[in-house]
């Protein structure tokens, strides 16, 4: 963090740079406004993640699909123990190539915090 | 992360959450053959246990807990498939 705010007082970035093709490309250190509104430039939106993550759970066996909405609770909403927990979230490890660690997963027991630490993860895919 | 809405878990509820979780870790190493084989002895061995267990029988509970992480690390050996070890500790409830 030190590097890159040292990094961010000396870069000088033109406003005209702020158009979309530049900010694909552009360097991952940019100015924070532009990560402000895309949650990470070159991958994943929230809305991509929220679709994928409420298929995930409406996939897994014990879940009726229509009683999935993007801020159910796993156990007190759909009737899960903490074993089914467990499972929906390493379901959801494998569906964005991470791995939560130990204390982050005993957290999650929401689609609604699952969807908030998928997308604020820097290496999800 | 927020807070969260759920109950605290118990030190021990995490251990034995950590432990599974452990488990099915192991479980995507193996082959696609044998992985969910793997997974659904274990997901039956924790459910019978938590369904059969008293929850305040701690003693055991820890003894099972130390005995599930030492067929882990076997699991987790490359050269174990994963059920002949496990099916010692099925077949040993079942007597």
């Amino acid at each position: 963090m030190a590097v890159r705010a040292a990094l961010l007082r000396h870069v000088r970035v033109p406003l005209q740079t702020l158009n979309p093709a530049v900010t694909l490309t552009g360097p991952k250190w940019g100015p924070p406004s532009l990560r402000w509104m895309s949650s990470h430039d070159d991958h994943l939106t929230k809305n991509e993640v929220t679709d994928r993550v409420l298929s995930v759970v409406k996939c897994f066996p014990k879940v009726d699909p229509s009683t999935v909405t993007p801020d159910v609770h796993f156990q007190k909403d759909l009737g899960l123990d903490s074993l089914d927990n467990v499972e929906i979230v390493m379901a959801l490890e494998e569906e964005f190539k991470l791995e939560i660690p130990d204390k982050e997963a005993d957290k999650i027991d929401s689609t609604n915090l699952a969807i908030e630490y998928i997308s604020n993860h820097p290496m999800a895919s | 992360m927020g807070a969260s809405s759920g109950p605290r878990l118990s030190g021990m509820q995490r251990q034995v959450l950590s432990l599974y979780r452990g488990f099915l870790r192991a479980a995507r190493l193996k082959s696609a053959e044998d992985r969910p084989k793997i997974e659904s002895l274990v997901s039956n061995e924790f459910r019978h246990n938590a369904k059969n267990v008293d929850r305040k029988n701690f003693l055991y509970i820890e003894y099972l807990v130390r005995r599930g992480r030492k067929q882990l690390d076997q699991l987790k050996s490359p050269d174990t498939v994963g059920l002949s070890a496990l099916n010692v500790s099925f077949s040993e409830r079942l007597k």
